[in-house]
C-alpha cells in the first residue's frame, strides 16, 4: 500500500541524531510490547509479511508521530482485535481497572 | 493461537523465520540482466517502494527462491518466487542533481520486474 | 493531582503517552488471563535480546575475516553459512549477505519500509535506524547522512546503499583500520563499531579511546 511507511526519498524529516550508547530499550512497557510481539507472532495467527501491514495499516498521521514501538503496538492491537482475541471495549475498561489501582495506590 | 512457553524461547529463536523455499522454478533473470520495476500501486502490502516503481535496473545478484510477501500477506498464499538484489543508479531514481557514482540495491522478486 | 512520580522508573515510564502505558500494561495482563502468552516466555525474549545477542557478535565476524583470508571469502560466497558455522543463527537473520568495503566501494545498509536488520549478529537495531529521518533519507542522500555521522568518502568512491526490502539481511564488513597489523583477534574485535557493521560508520582506529 502507498502508506506512510513507506518513506524512502521523503523529505522535512529533520536531522538523524543517533544516541550515544543508547539502551536496547528505552522503557519498561517498550520490552513488554517487544515481547508480546514476538511471542504472538509465533502464534500460527498470522505471519510476518501480515504483521507487518498491520502496522502499515495504522493511521498516516498517528503512524509519522509514533515511536517505534508505539508502531509495534498499533500492530498488535490491529490484529488481536481483528482476530477476536481481545475488543478494544476490553482494553479500554482494564486500562481504566489499572488507573484506578494506580490512584488508589498513591492516596 | 500457540502459546509460546519460557523452555521453547530459545529453539524457537534458533529456528527462527526463514522465508527461502526449496524450489527447482527457474529464475526469470540473471545477474547482469537489465530490468525494469512495474509502475503499481496495490493496495494491500507490497515490498516494491515506490520510490523504486517504474525505473530500470541491474540485477546484481540472484538471491534464490523465497515467500511472495505480497499473497503472503493477504492470503497466506506463498507464492514462491526468486528473488534478486537489483541495482539502480541515484541519477535513474532521482533524476536531475543526483549523484552520477553512488547506488541503490533494493531486493526485489519476480513479479515486480518486467525485462527492460 | 498532588503527587505524580515516585520511583525512577514511573519517571522513565511517564515520557511515553499515559496511554500507551497502561495499554501495554492492559493488553498483556488481558492476554496473560487469556492464556495466550506465558510471561515468562516474555521475559525470556527481552532478557535474550537486551542482554544475550548484540553487535559484539558482528564485530567478532568482522574480526575473523579480517585475520583469516578463507573464513573471508567464505563470508562474501556464503555469509549464511559462515556465520552460522561460526556461531550465530536464528530469528531474523537466516538468511544473510555480507558485503565487503573496499576503496571504491562503501556500503550502507537501511529498511526504507520499516526497520528490518540482521539481529543475530547486531541485535536489535538502534532507534534512528527505525525512525523516520534514517529511512527516509538513506536511499536519496546516503552522503549527507554519512556526514552526519562524521563519515565523508572521496567523490570518486562509490556508496553502495542495501534497502533490505525482503528477508534477505545485510552486514557491512568494513575495512581493517591501518596500523592493526600486529593485534590479536580480539583486539581487532573491539575495534568494530555497531555503526561499521550497518555501514553508518568507520571502525576505530588502533589505541583510539572506546
Amino acid at each position: 500500500m502507498n502508506g506512510a511507511h513507506d518513506m524512502g526519498g521523503m523529505h522535512g524529516f529533520g536531522p538523524i541524531a543517533p544516541e550515544p550508547d543508547e539502551p536496547v530499550f528505552h522503557a519498561a512497557w517498550e520490552r513488554r510490547v517487544f515481547a508480546l510481539t514476538v511471542a504472538t507472532g509465533f502464534g500460527g495467527e498470522w505471519n510476518i509479511d501480515m504483521g507487518r501491514f498491520a502496522r502499515e495499516s495504522t493511521d498516516p498521521a498517528i503512524y509519522l508521530r509514533s515511536t517505534y514501538y508505539e508502531k509495534w503496538l498499533h500492530g498488535l492491537q490491529h490484529l488481536l482485535i481483528e482476530r477476536g482475541h481481545v475488543s478494544e471495549a476490553e482494553i479500554e475498561q482494564r486500562m481504566a481497572q489499572l488507573a484506578a489501582r494506580e490512584e488508589g495506590g498513591k492516596a | 493461537m500457540r502459546v509460546l512457553q519460557r523452555e521453547n524461547v530459545q529453539e524457537v529463536l534458533r529456528v527462527g523465520d526463514s522465508a527461502r523455499v526449496a524450489s527447482d522454478a527457474p529464475a526469470r533473470f540473471k545477474p547482469g540482466d537489465a530490468v525494469r520495476t512495474r509502475n503499481f500501486h496495490p493496495p494491500g502490502h507490497t515490498r516494491l517502494p515506490r520510490y523504486a516503481r517504474a525505473k530500470r535496473g541491474v540485477v546484481a545478484i540472484s538471491h534464490g527462491v523465497f515467500v511472495f510477501p505480497d499473497t503472503h500477506a493477504a492470503t497466506g498464499d506463498k507464492k514462491p518466487q526468486h528473488l534478486y538484489s537489483v541495482q539502480f543508479t541515484m541519477r535513474e531514481l532521482w533524476g536531475e542533481g543526483a549523484s552520477d557514482i553512488d547506488t541503490v540495491h533494493i531486493d526485489l522478486f519476480d513479479d515486480y520486474l518486467e525485462p527492460a | 493531582m498532588a503527587h505524580d512520580h515516585h520511583h525512577h522508573d514511573d519517571e522513565h515510564e511517564h515520557a511515553a503517552l499515559p496511554d500507551t502505558l497502561l495499554r501495554t500494561k492492559a493488553l498483556e495482563s488481558l492476554l496473560t488471563e487469556k492464556g495466550l502468552v506465558d510471561p515468562r516466555a516474555l521475559d525470556e525474549l527481552i532478557d535474550t535480546y537486551e542482554h544475550r545477542v548484540g553487535p559484539k557478535n558482528g564485530a567478532r565476524v568482522v574480526a575473523r575475516a579480517w585475520v583469516d583470508p578463507q573464513f573471508k571469502a567464505h563470508l562474501l560466497a556464503d555469509g549464511t553459512d559462515a556465520i552460522k558455522q561460526f556461531g550465530f543463527d536464528g530469528r531474523q537473520g537466516k538468511d544473510m549477505v555480507v558485503v565487503e568495503n573496499t576503496p571504491q566501494v562503501h556500503n550502507m545498509v537501511v529498511c526504507t519500509l520499516c526497520s528490518c536488520y540482521p539481529w543475530p549478529v547486531l541485535g536489535l537495531p538502534p532507534v534512528w535506524y527505525k525512525s523516520s529521518p534514517y529511512r527516509s533519507r538513506a536511499v536519496i542522500d546516503p552522503r549527507g547522512v554519512l556526514a552526519e555521522f562524521g563519515v565523508t568518502l572521496p567523490a570518486t568512491v562509490e556508496v553502495k546503499v542495501w534497502d533490505s526490502t525482503a528477508e534477505v539481511r545485510y552486514l557491512v564488513l568494513p575495512m581493517r583500520p591501518e596500523g592493526s597489523e600486529t593485534l590479536s583477534e580480539e583486539q581487532l574485535a573491539e575495534l568494530v563499531t555497531r555503526d561499521s557493521m550497518i555501514g553508518t560508520g568507520l571502525p576505530r582506529a588502533p589505541g583510539t579511546a572506546v
